[in-house]
């Protein structure tokens, strides 16, 4: 089950991966930067499940707060400096 | 691992795979956006469900509850910054009225 879940996400963390390096404008990659970090929110979860303990599951929370922050910042830079 | 539980990690790491696979396969911004802003909230939460039945303390369901209901209100907001931002910084092409030019 978590190695079947474990798979998905690897691809999808490639095709967000493959967003950020291709570009072509900022915004691309600050959309696929946001859905990466959901990515590692997913996987951080499916970890936490598979180990039966709840330790990982603050983590969670500071990567989804770093991530909304981020994705906030870098949609101010580019507006104030433009794509 | 039981089995529900496994299910909708699964589910959930599927919502995300396909989001993913949707900011490869769109050829514009706002269609990447759209992929990638509501998949994988989508399947974050299907995640939290499936983490919060197999595990089953109240510690982590709380913490679960905290995850989603985060996401579900900063997601709709970094998306309608960057979609701002990404509109004044860039020349996008909107299908018919363009409720942003001023």
């Amino acid at each position: 089950m978590t190695v079947i879940a474990a798979i998905l996400l690897v691809i999808g963390a490639g095709a967000f991966l493959y967003r950020i390096l291709a570009g072509p404008t900022i915004p691309d990659r600050v959309v696929a930067l946001d859905g990466l970090l959901s990515v590692v929110v997913i996987g951080i979860i499916v970890t936490a499940a598979n180990s039966d303990s709840g330790v990982g599951l603050s983590t969670v929370l500071l990567v989804a707060l770093v991530a909304f922050v981020g994705t906030i910042a870098l949609a101010r830079f580019i507006e104030r400096r433009g794509g | 691992m039981h089995v529900i539980p496994g299910l909708f990690l699964i589910a959930g790491a599927l919502f995300t795979m396909i989001g993913g696979i949707g900011v490869v396969r769109f050829n514009d911004v706002m269609s990447r956006m759209h992929a990638a802003a509501k998949a994988p909230t989508l399947g974050l939460i299907l995640a939290a469900i499936g983490a919060a039945i197999e595990i089953g303390t109240g510690r982590a369901i709380a913490a679960c509850v905290l995850v989603v209901l985060l996401q579900l209100s900063t997601s709709p907001v970094a998306s309608h910054v960057l979609g701002r931002a990404a509109y004044r910084s860039l020349d996008v092409t909107l299908d018919d009225e363009d409720d942003l030019a001023e």
